[in-house]
């Protein structure tokens, strides 16, 4: 399921992103992820706007609100592990409750974004997959390409390995970070967009992307980007591999064990740096 | 000997630390363990007490060997130490900071702290007397009830000496007792390593400050990882290559 | 990102006797009054929740982030109930056997994992955590997998009243057992580790052994909590386990502030059983608890105790200033 792990690090990245260098630890990651879904259903099938545009509509609003959440509930506590995790589990239940409230509880579903088949020779592919995997690999070289060759991406890089360093540099770390806040909720929200179409919505689908994310984060490493890619990878192959040879349960016990072994002898994970 | 270390080095991946260090110390002496900065005085200790593993060499404390033994096995064994950067328990208080360290001796299981034995309430009533002895000692009954992050430095530095006697050491480490102390706080601190002395301890000093060097007995000098003179005050302080080491080489600018 | 470690400090003033005695004799004649099994049935929730959040607190004194706690709390409950039901052992032996397994795998897991980092323990233990109900999932044939086991033979009977006693002497038991434990040498010696690891070492603490104790005690309660609550409830499923139910222990013990033995109590009564009371406003609760959680973090530091705890120094202060501003 190449496109699972496509979208699963695109929501690893960004939260990696948000703690490396916006410093929080972000566990209301997964809530915007599932309320990214849920406005874009809203828009598109509730106020009839036209759903690619409802994706772009929704990425607006979820990067506005994520500056909100960064500059109000979470710079207070940077730093303060204990605190900003109470913040942000206060911030997922209002999202949560809101959409129960609101929407209600079960499951919704959004018409695709593509429909149709596609056939090339003796393989057909629905064009949905594609376009999903499409966009989610591009966003994903965009990001890279972002982090690595650009201004702002360079600024951010630094921030991460050296905070104190980079405010000595004249680099506005308030600036930065919060388009650090922006481009990981945007890749949330364009996430949670697909995945709410490509599968369904239910209020509580951030829970098990943010388990999978943060597994993600801590198997490639805190504040290695690179080390997410490879653990998406390697993740991927997993949870293509295992299930042929033992039952599907099964297989993700031996997979958690196998990243706790990993863990023990690499704390930091494959590529990460140690923390204090 | 109470301390043996044969030819000791430490190797950080390319790093040289301590390079084939020998140093003996007998029971009862007062040695001071000085040298530039980095040269690896603060090192010896954290090998001698195991924090660091010794790359090669032996060293032998009262007969055993303590190489490859763990932080908590050294102090068993008496050995106290301070540390350079002084970290303390930071919310206990004064009297706190020393009762927590009275683990060792004597020591009472999980089991007879939960049932609150006679056993137990007598171990800690002894612990609480000799705790305070300690801070009178060193002059910090006065204090007992402050917390550790209020005191100011000089204190610090005391309370790290009376943490490490709780341990009932043979021997102690002292890493810069007197580090950025004001004149007063070092006459404080120097009463109290004599005091210490006179009970019979051990002391092994690293110190920069002469006044303190002044006190012990012999000398062992450390640069870059070597020891490269060793003897009295006076022995050293002609010594030519401890003059190249603090001063750097003259002749070769 | 330095990990700041919370602040720790139990100076044995929680015993007043006269107080816990009061309080005692209260919850014993409460249910006389109290018609509802629904509220009994959430006291009796309360109660299970106090074993386990102080329990996951003790845990923390040693340093340690016991992320996988809710999932102890399963394994005593997986184990009880599956050697009742499965295999007719008595709920009266499952439940000890439930416990001592969840203590056992604790005391396994520990030693890997007590070498560890603070941040380090607590990943790895929130992996464990998951692992667990994966392992939950895996073996449905006997656990009943993510859709639950039911018919768990109860402990004593259907109606709820004498679950309330019970329950009240095993919380009553465990929390005298917890406090026994923060206030003597070896609640000193966690707090201690925790602070400071070189200074521990250098002072002779082995921190391994009594971080493994403090996870040992802490799963064995867990364990506990969890096998009691199988035989209660009669029903169990896995979201009771999850991260996220640990996670809410959590911020149960912040809330009520991590440095008093009572906090996680405070925070279980105000975040769990509160909003339960609350139920004709069922779906909006979530709002309430975030409401208090939000409001506590941003203006309680050290949780409600703490501010309880500031408030009453300052009393203090202020009577004994009128004191002497009295004297001729």
């Amino acid at each position: 399921m190449l496109i699972l792990s496509a979208m699963y690090i695109l929501v690893a990245l960004g939260f990696a992103l948000l703690f490396s260098i916006a410093g929080i630890l972000h566990v209301s990651h997964g809530a915007i992820y599932t309320v990214s879904g849920y406005i874009c259903w809203q828009l598109s099938q509730a106020a009839g706007i036209n759903q690619w545009l409802a994706l772009v509509l929704t990425v607006l609003i979820v990067g506005s609100f994520g500056l909100f959440l960064e500059r109000f509930c979470f710079r207070p506590f940077t730093g303060d592990f204990d605190r900003s995790l109470v913040v942000g589990i206060g911030i997922i239940l209002i999202l949560q409750t809101t959409i129960v409230v609101t929407v209600g509880q079960e499951s919704r579903s959004m018409s695709p974004f593509v429909a149709g088949i596609l056939n090339a020779g003796p393989v057909s592919v629905s064009l949905e997959r594609l376009v999903t995997f499409a966009i989610g690999a591009a966003l994903l070289g965009v990001l890279v390409w972002f982090i690595n060759n650009t201004k702002p991406g360079l600024q951010m890089r630094a921030m991460s390995q050296d905070l104190q360093g980079a405010i000595m540099q004249g680099i506005n770390i308030n600036r930065v970070s919060a388009i650090a806040v922006v481009i990981a909720c945007a890749s949330a929200a364009v996430a949670g967009c697909l995945m709410g179409a490509y599968i369904n919505l239910n209020p509580f689908m951030g829970d098990v992307v943010l388990g999978k994310a943060l597994i993600l984060v801590i198997l490639g490493g805190m504040g290695s980007m690179t080390g997410i890619f490879y653990a998406g990878l390697l993740l991927g192959a997993l949870d293509a591999t295992l299930p042929v040879f033992f039952s599907g349960s099964v297989a993700e016990v031996i997979a958690m064990g196998a990243i706790i072994v990993v863990l023990l002898f690499r704390p930091t994970g494959f590529l990460g740096r140690a923390i204090a | 000997m109470l301390l043996e270390l044969h030819k000791v080095s430490k190797h950080f991946s390319g790093l040289v630390a301590v390079d084939n260090f020998d140093m003996s110390i007998g029971a009862g002496e007062l040695v001071g363990l000085i040298g530039p900065n980095g040269a690896g005085k603060s090192t010896i200790f954290n090998l001698i007490t195991g924090v660091l593993p010794v790359t090669k060499g032996k060293i032998i404390f009262d007969g055993e060997d303590i190489t490859d033994k763990r932080p908590h096995e050294v102090a068993e064994l008496g050995v106290g130490r301070t540390f350079q950067l002084n970290p303390l328990f930071s919310d206990f208080t004064v009297l706190e900071n020393v009762v927590a360290s009275f683990h060792l001796r004597p020591k009472s299981s999980v089991l007879s702290a939960l049932l609150n034995t006679t056993t137990y309430r007598k171990h800690e009533a002894s612990i609480k007397e000799q705790a305070m002895e300690i801070l009178k000692l060193l002059g910090l009954d006065k204090v007992k009830d402050e917390l550790g992050k209020h005191l100011p430095h000089g204190h610090r530095l005391v309370l790290g000496i009376a943490r490490a006697l709780a341990v009932k050491p043979k021997l102690l480490l002292l890493d810069e007792p007197t580090r950025g102390m004001s004149l007063e706080e070092i006459d404080l601190a120097l009463g109290a390593i004599e005091r210490v002395c006179q009970q019979g301890v051990t002391i092994v000093l690293v110190e920069h400050n002469m006044e303190v060097i002044d006190f012990c007995d012999r000398v062992v000098v450390m640069s870059f990882g070597r020891k490269i003179a060793e003897g009295s005050i006076d022995q050293v302080r002609k010594n030519e290559e401890v003059i190249k080491a603090y001063l750097g080489d003259i002749n070769a600018a | 990102m330095k990990w700041k470690l919370p602040y720790l400090s139990t100076r044995g003033n929680m015993a007043k006797p006269g107080f816990w005695a009061g309080l005692l004799i209260i919850l014993l004649v409460l249910p006389l009054f109290i018609k509802s099994p629904y509220l009994i049935h959430i006291i009796n929730m309360t109660f299970i929740y106090i074993i386990l959040t102080v329990s996951f607190r003790t845990i923390m004194t040693s340093g340690q982030l016991p992320l996988a706690h809710a999932g102890f709390m399963g394994i005593g409950a997986y184990v009880s109930a599956i050697a009742a039901k499965w295999f007719g052992l008595t709920p009266w032996l499952s439940i000890p056997l439930g416990a001592l397994v969840a203590m056992g795998v604790g005391i396994l897991i520990g030693y890997p994992f007590a070498r560890l980092r603070a941040v380090y323990y607590a990943m790895i233990s929130l992996f464990f955590g998951m692992l667990i109900l994966s392992a939950v999932k895996a073996f449905a044939k006997w656990t009943g997998g993510a859709a639950g086991l039911t018919a768990i033979p109860p402990l004593l009977g259907f109606s709820k009243v004498p679950y309330y006693y019970f329950f009240l002497g095993l919380t009553a038991v465990s929390l005298l057992v917890l406090y026994r434990l923060e206030i003597s040498r070896p609640g000193v010696t966690w707090k201690a580790i925790a602070q400071s690891h070189l200074v521990a070492a250098s002072v002779g603490i082995n921190e391994a052994r009594y971080r493994i104790i403090a996870s040992a005690i802490g799963c064995l309660f867990a364990g506990i909590a969890g096998a009691t609550y199988a035989h209660y409830n009669t029903v169990v499923g896995t979201t009771s386990f999850s991260f996220m139910a640990t996670i809410m222990l959590l911020i149960y013990v912040v809330v009520g502030g991590v440095g008093s033995f009572i906090g996680p109590i405070v925070g279980v009564f105000l975040l769990m059983t509160v909003p339960e009371l609350l139920r004709e406003l069922r779906e909006y609760v979530p709002y309430i608890s975030a409401a208090i959680v939000l409001i506590v973090v941003f203006l309680m530091p050290k949780g409600v105790t703490g501010l309880v705890k500031s408030f009453l120094s300052w009393l203090a202060e202020l009577w004994k200033s009128r004191r002497t501003s009295d004297a001729p």
